[in-house]
């Protein structure tokens, strides 16, 4: 009878901190981010841009990012169209403070800063940000829990992220689905005050090298009605790489 | 089949890119020295590159011009140095081996090497000599260098030796952007392009504030000319030049600040004493770019030079801006001028572009300049233009 108790408690006390951990939004989005980390990762990205008439334009770039997410830095390398071919973004994450990110531009052969004021600027015509192309660190924001919700047929929970006082940021507030059954993040909704921004919808997710992963991510911009999808392929993780291919030389290279 | 098989492998290791660029340029105005009206321009860029290994590249361009007006010279040959008054018809844009270790990266053989931070004059960018031939529309020349780079953290030492000189192409005689001094009599340019290597090294820091201190010895590469009283011949030398100089980038909460100051000094007292400096604001706001500045100039001592040529310096005492709007993903505007301090020069420019599919992109656009004839800017008041350019990237 003693061990039938002793095992109720122990069952009690572990679905009751279970439950405690999923209701935590704050560990719920670290979970997220922790069951997709990786120590590198590649993949090459077709973007088809939509404007409001429906007009499509198509990029391309190749993407490239070492260490963990909030402390990593990444290079993204545009190989289409054809004159843009060659432009490079530099983007170093930083745990405690906004991303540093410099652009270079082979024509003019100088690469430039993005200053944070100008972090909310459609990236190359595209409708991501330069901020959007940031990783988001846990300590840089507050989470709320709002609810738990279905989005597209799955149980999800939807919490809102508020940038913490000293993060730079063009959103007020954020509001984040996360799947429960794997704490996959399926759809961000930005917003300035009670206007929404961007809304970013992550599709077709699989398992790649033990991560579920996005494989379609379409940025709707609200203002401007467009929409960009990015289409992600040859994804792979954990690759070899070196921490002196991410540098502002290293962008300078070409191709 | 070992044929096939190394060309899949140079295939896997090789990426090119290029553009083939025409363009028509209407002059509604004569010219005292050049009465055509309408030229017309094309050019065919490739670029390569070969990456044999993850340490090692190699980079090839080469350019093939003509033009209607006789800006480039009409003999098909491939000229390694670009050093000619009119633009060749073949040319060897870039040839370089580059090789990175760590934060160590040497580059060795003709290349672009582009120094400072400002955007519309840049008085620490000495190994960059301009095609100067339409002087308000100049492109970068490449020149053959060996470049030393080295990044710690968030500092990089830069070094560049090259060589010997490449000088600014600067507007021909007979041809509309060179303006004739009043009353002279006719004379011919000899030229005199010096023998001796340049060198310099600069040194950069990224941080919430960007900073670079840098300096240089060599020649100028825009020329100052000699008279001989009586004689029809002016001397065009290119004289020395040391070079101390900075530039910063602060962003703040509303705008980002740059600023590029050098002092320019002499060894040979040919040419001026000066310090150059340029500040400038910069905001993105929407769709919208602006960058707004003052160019400024201090003689601090005269040189025994009659004249020269010097659009850098031309763009001094100056109030500079320029603006784009993002009209979509294939559309833009943009505007740019140049008001001189006193009101006796302006240049105003804007242009029209829109990109077509994949490859094509149209541009067009109208430059005004007005002035008076004693203004650098001012003296080209019959040289307002209207382009058109079409242009394949491949």
């Amino acid at each position: 009878m003693n061990r039938i108790r002793t095992l109720c408690g122990i069952v009690t006390f572990v679905t009751l901190c279970a439950t405690a951990l999923a209701q935590d939004p704050r560990a719920i989005i670290k979970e997220a981010q922790d069951r997709a980390n990786s120590t590198s990762q590649r993949y090459e990205g077709t973007l088809k841009v939509i404007d409001g008439t429906n007009k499509v334009t198509e990029k391309r770039w190749n993407f490239e990012r070492i260490g963990s997410h909030g402390n990593s830095k990444s290079i993204l390398r545009f190989s289409a169209p054809a004159e843009v071919k060659g432009v490079a973004l530099l983007v170093v994450n930083h745990p405690d403070r906004s991303s540093d990110q410099w652009m270079w531009t082979p024509a003019i052969g100088r690469e430039r800063r993005i200053a944070l004021q100008d972090r909310s600027q459609r990236f190359f015509g595209t409708d991501f940000s330069f901020e959007d192309l940031e990783e988001r660190d846990t300590d840089q924001f507050d989470f709320r829990l709002l609810a738990e919700e279905p989005l597209e047929g799955e149980v999800c929970w939807k919490i809102e992220s508020k940038p913490r006082q000293g993060k730079v940021s063009q959103y007020t507030h954020s509001h984040v689905w996360v799947r429960k059954d794997n704490y996959v993040v399926v759809q961000i909704e930005n917003f300035k005050k009670d206007e929404l921004i961007r809304r970013a919808k992550y599709t077709n997710i699989q398992r790649v090298q033990n991560i579920w992963t996005a494989q379609n991510i379409e940025m709707f911009d609200s203002g401007r009605k467009s929409r960009t999808i990015l289409t992600i392929d040859k994804l792979q993780y954990n690759l070899p790489m070196k921490d002196e291919n991410f540098t502002i030389q290293a962008m300078r290279r070409e191709p | 089949m070992p044929i096939l098989v190394l060309l899949v492998l140079l295939a896997q290791n090789f990426t090119q890119r290029g553009f083939v660029e025409t363009q028509g340029i209407a002059y509604p105005q004569e010219a005292i020295n050049d009465d055509t009206h309408v030229i017309g321009e094309v050019r065919i860029r490739y670029e390569g590159f070969y990456k044999p290994s993850g340490r090692f590249q190699i980079a090839g361009a080469l350019d093939l011009r003509g033009d209607t007006h006789e800006q480039t010279e009409r003999v098909l040959r491939l000229d390694w140095d670009d050093r000619g008054r009119q633009r060749p018809m073949l040319s060897l844009q870039r040839l370089s081996a580059q090789y990175y270790r760590g934060g160590l990266a040497v580059e060795a053989g003709k290349q672009l090497v582009r120094w400072g931070r400002t955007d519309i004059v840049n008085p620490t960018d000495r190994f960059a000599p301009q095609d100067s031939l339409t002087v308000v529309d100049n492109d970068f020349l490449a020149i053959y260098a060996v470049r030393a780079t080295y990044e710690r953290g968030s500092d990089t030492i830069d070094v560049v030796w090259s060589p010997r000189l490449t000088p600014s192409r600067i507007p021909l005689l007979y041809q509309r952007w060179f303006i004739p001094p009043e009353g002279a009599p006719s004379f011919a340019l000899e030229r005199d392009i010096p023998d001796g290597s340049q060198s310099g090294i600069r040194w950069s820091h990224v941080g919430s504030v960007e900073f670079a201190a840098a300096f240089y010895s060599g020649f100028n590469n825009l020329p100052s000319f000699q008279i001989t009283p009586g004689s029809p011949v002016v001397r065009e030398t290119y004289p020395e030049l040391r070079m101390f100089g900075g530039d910063i980038g602060v962003p703040l909460r509303l705008v980002s600040i740059k600023g590029e100051a050098a002092y320019f000094d002499s060894p040979d007292h040919t040419s001026d004493n000066y310090v150059l400096y340029v500040i400038q604001l910069e905001r993105q706001a929407g769709e919208w770019f602006f960058v707004g500045g003052y160019g400024g100039e201090a003689i601090t001592e005269r040189g025994t030079q009659a004249a020269d040529f010097n659009p850098v310096r031309g763009l001094t005492r100056t109030i500079l801006a320029r603006a784009g709007y993002t009209i979509d993903t294939n559309r833009s505007v943009a505007f740019e001028t140049a008001v001189r301090e006193n009101f006796d020069g302006l240049w105003a420019k804007a242009e029209y572009s829109q990109a077509f599919g994949q490859h094509w992109r149209l541009t067009t656009g109208f430059t005004l300049i007005r002035g008076k004839a004693t203004d650098f800017l001012g003296q080209y008041n019959r040289n307002s233009h209207a382009v058109l350019a079409v242009k394949y990237s491949f």
